[in-house]
Parts: structure tokens; sequence; C-alpha cells
């Protein structure tokens, strides 16, 4: 009896080894392939990989069913990042960078002011400094490999811990850790927002020339501030005259952009971001509720404060009932209306 | 191929049009560019979903003259006579006679009527306007009320594009995200 029992603990026993074994197998091609990498080291891998490696190709965007296709050229060389976007549909145009120098050229069809295209402050650097534990909010998982413009590569599936954010997926190249696609999810799997490469040559052998603007229209430069601002950039947020009564949680006030009238916040938890406007109506009716593109939310609401109206807007790559919890919860102080009253 | 006609198509893409700027669409003097257009949109729009492209070759202007002569007017007869911007006209179901028209194109025949309906519409049903109460709104829970992009007045739309510029340019160099920081930003830029 004993025996047999004896007989029966190790068989439990060696199921179990033989089980781990079995599962070890079936995972090791994952591991092998990234060479151990989990997925909070490809993760880590993205912000340095998107900089420092060189390639170029074309990639699609598309929001809902928005489509747009880029052509991109981007160098890493002694140091200095240099990047050429040129639009591949609609009309002309292209964005040259080099270094912190960024030159635009966009046809002139829009109807808005180009002069606001180009980041410009020092909040564009705010984002990357700020070095917020994205694996609070989201669960990181290595999902296994595919395929991608001809380059090998991992599946990172960054899914959300609560109602307040998308849902992302990641194809990362494996020997540089590139990002060439990228989904964003709804909760329940719908995808949102969706970034590919179709073509793709990871290449240090780019000459000088492909950085060089090519379009003929309005040219408008600018220079980012430089790297050395974190200290200056204050974690207070810029509320002049308002503030929030919430916000979800893990989204930390990132800087506020160079807006002339508005009062602008944006907010980040390290992967997805909205902003916050708040300024007086004006002449401007805006209609009360939400509109989505693709995974971008833009909630609007007329706030009335001190018989003064204002507008509150929230857009961001979050749920609209986010964004609408987010543009009910602000508040208008007393000096911001005494400051508007004034002619 | 002027803008405006361009944007008909790319909001047909986005299962969002008027019913005047498709018939505009459809009478343009060169359908063959109008065509090209959107296959090559098509195309992409496949190419990411994995899929051929079933758009190559097929003319879907006269399926869908046809079915908006057919079907659309009875339904909306306003439409037409007046130019009121907030009166829609259900552009879905026309995407869905299109993808109908595309399918009668390569011999899979099927109804216009569809389910599609529900594509490009926030996951909430709308709610009853909340707009009368201006200062509180106390709803925090329920449906999110939704805000048609196309019923926006120029003004407001110029508005609301600088917002969705503004905010697209912290994604553009921070977020790590790179290049896709950039393609919202030209996404925000570019109209829909």
């Amino acid at each position: 009896m004993s025996k047999a029992r004896y007989f029966g603990l190790s068989l439990t026993d060696l199921t179990a080894q033989s089980l781990l074994a079995l599962v070890l197998a079936v995972m090791m091609p994952a591991y092998s392939f990234a060479g151990d990498k989990t997925a909070a080291d490809w993760l880590e891998q993205l912000g340095p990989a998107l900089n420092m490696t060189s390639y170029r190709g074309v990639f699609v965007y598309a929001r809902g069913a928005n489509v747009h296709s880029m052509q991109i050229a981007h160098r890493y060389h002694n140091g200095i990042v240099e990047e050429r976007l040129v639009l591949q549909d609609g009309g002309t145009g292209e964005i040259v960078r080099r270094d912190m120098k960024v030159v635009c050229v966009l046809p002139e069809q829009g109807k808005v002011q180009l002069d606001q295209i180009i980041p410009s402050g020092p909040f564009a650097e705010a984002f990357t400094n700020q070095l917020i534990p994205v694996n609070r909010w989201y669960t990181a998982e290595l999902k296994g490999e595919d395929r991608v413009a001809g380059y090998e590569v991992v599946t990172v599936a960054l899914t959300a811990n609560d109602k307040h954010r998308y849902s992302h997926s990641l194809w990362l190249e494996k020997s540089t850790g590139l990002l060439v696609k990228s989904h964003v999810r709804t909760a329940k799997g719908e995808v949102l927002e969706h970034f590919q490469f179709t073509s793709l040559e990871i290449t240090e052998d780019i000459s000088d020339s492909e950085f060089e603007i090519r379009s003929k229209g309005r040219e408008i430069s600018r220079t980012l501030s430089g790297s050395g601002s974190e200290g200056e950039v204050s974690k207070v947020p810029r509320m002049h005259g308002w503030h929030l009564g919430w916000r979800p949680e893990g989204f930390e006030p990132a800087a506020a952009p160079g807006s002339g009238k508005g009062q602008a916040v944006a907010f980040s938890d390290g992967l997805a971001a909205f902003s916050v406007f708040v300024e007086p109506a004006g002449r401007i009716s805006m209609p009360t509720g939400a509109s989505r593109i693709g995974a971008t939310t833009v909630y609007m609401r007329q706030l009335e404060s001190g018989n003064k109206m204002f507008l509150v807007t929230v857009v961001g790559e979050l749920p609209p009932a986010s964004a609408r919890q987010v543009a009910e919860s602000v508040r208008i102080d007393e000096t911001f209306v005494l400051g508007v009253a004034k002619p | 191929m002027d803008d405006r006609l361009r944007e008909t198509l790319s909001a047909m893409m986005d299962d969002e049009a008027d019913e005047l700027s498709v018939r505009r669409l459809l009478s343009h003097e060169n359908q063959a560019d109008v065509r090209a257009q959107w296959q090559r949109w098509q195309g992409v729009h496949d190419l990411m979903h994995r899929g051929r492209s079933p758009a190559e070759g097929v003319d879907v202007s006269a399926a869908v003259r046809e079915a908006l002569d057919g079907r659309a007017r009875p339904q909306n007869p306003a439409a037409a006579r007046h130019r009121e911007p907030q009166r829609f006209w259900q552009w879905p179901a026309a995407a869905a006679m299109v993808a109908a028209a595309l399918l009668v194109g390569f011999g899979a025949g099927t109804g216009w009527d569809s389910d599609a309906v529900s594509s490009g519409t926030l996951a909430s049903a709308p709610a009853p306007a909340t707009e009368a109460s201006a200062n509180e709104s106390p709803a925090n829970a329920g449906p999110v009320q939704e805000v048609a992009l196309q019923g926006l007045d120029e003004k407001q739309w110029e508005h609301m594009s600088r917002y969705l510029l503004e905010h697209a340019q912290h994604n553009s160099v921070g977020a790590g995200q790179g290049s896709v920081g950039y393609a919202r930003l030209v996404s925000a830029s570019g109209g829909y």
C-alpha cells in the first residue's frame, strides 16, 4: 500500500516535472530568440531604439479608417539624430529634423495655423525624461514572434490595468528593438489606431542627401529646447486659474504647451497622454460631448463660473468616459474669472 | 481632384460622408482620377489588414449612384434640398453599399442592408442632450454624448483642430513614440 502511495506520489512529481519541462520547452523558443529578454527589457529598449537605430522605409498610420502613409529616413550618427519624413498622400509636405532643429514644410491646405505644428518648448523633452513606471498601469507580456516588413519581430502586449486607458500591442524588430508596428486597442479588442512599416531597411548606409529638404512651400523651423531642461520643468502643473478635481490614476502632469491664449496642461502615464484646455468661451459655442478619431478622444463642455462661460476641452488617447470624467472635474478659480473680466 | 473631393473620399473610407458630397464626387468629370485615389487608399487599407485589394479595376461609382438614387432619397428627402449641415445622411449604410458593390464586382452578391452601421460610432448609444445644464453637469455615469465631427461648423472645426494639433505635438517628440507621434500630428493637420 505504502509502496503504491509512494509510487503515486512520485508519479505526480514526475508529471509536474515533465509538465514544467514541457512548458519550458514550449517557452524556450520564445526566450531564446529574444536572448532571454523579458517584455520589460524590450520596453526599456524601445525609447533608445527609436532614436539610435538608422533606417529608411515607408509606414502607414491609420486612425479609424483614415489612412496616411509617410516615407521616413532616420539616422543616428555621432550622437546626432537626423530624420526626414515625407507625406505620401494628400498634399506634399515634409518634416526634417537634425538633432534639436526641426524644419517643417507642409501644404497650405489646412485651416489651421502651421506655426503650431512644430513641437516647441520644453514639454517635448519632459515626457521622455519622466520615467513613469509604465508597468503599474499596464501588464506587459511577450506574445511571440512575427514578421513585419521583412524583419523578424517580437510582439509585446501592454494590457491596461483599468478602464481609463487603452491597451497597446507593439511589434519590435529583434536585433534593434525598433518599433515597426503598433496597435492601440479598446478593452474589447477593437483596434483604434494602427501604425505599421510596409517597407523597411535597417542600415547604417544613409547618405547626407537623404536629409535635404526637397519640397517647395512655406518653411517653418524651430529649435527644440535642450535636454538639460528637466530640472527646470516643474512638476507642478501650470494650471493658471483652474484645477482638476479628478484624473485617472497614474497620469502625471507633464508640462504646459505654449499655447498663446489657452490654458493647457498635459498629463501622461508614460505611454498615453491627454491634454486639458480651459479658456474663456468667447464667441465660439461648442457642443457638449465626445468625438473620437482613432484612439484620440476629444471631449468638450462649457462651464459657467462667476457669470463667465469657459470652454473645457480634454484631448487625448483615453476612453470617452474617462475624458468626460476629467472634463467634468475642472473647477475655475475665482482669480481666473476676475482676470477674464478685465478688458 | 481638389481637396474637397479628396476629403469626401476620405470621409467615405471613414464611413462618414454626406449625400451631397458623394453625389459631387460621383459627378466629377475625371472619374478615373477619383477611382484611382479610392483604390489607392483602399489598397493601403486592405494591405494593412493583410488582405488583397478588392478595389483594383472595379468601378463602384455606378453601383453607389444607383444605390443613392434608389434608396437614400425616400429616406431623407430634405437633405438634397436644404444645405443643412446638421442633417447628415446615414453614410454607414452607403459604405455598406460600396462594400457590397465591390463584392458584386467579384461575383459575390449580397443585399444592400448590412449591420455595419455601428462602425465608427462610440461604444455607447447617444444620450439625450445634456448641454442644457451648462454649469455643472452631474452625469458621471451613463453613456457619453457623442459629437459628430461633420456636424461642426467651420469655426468650431478650426477650434477643435487647434486643440488636436497642440495635443499631437506633445506626442510628436515626447512619449518616446517618434514617428508615431509625427504621424498622429500629420493626421491631425490633414483634416478629415
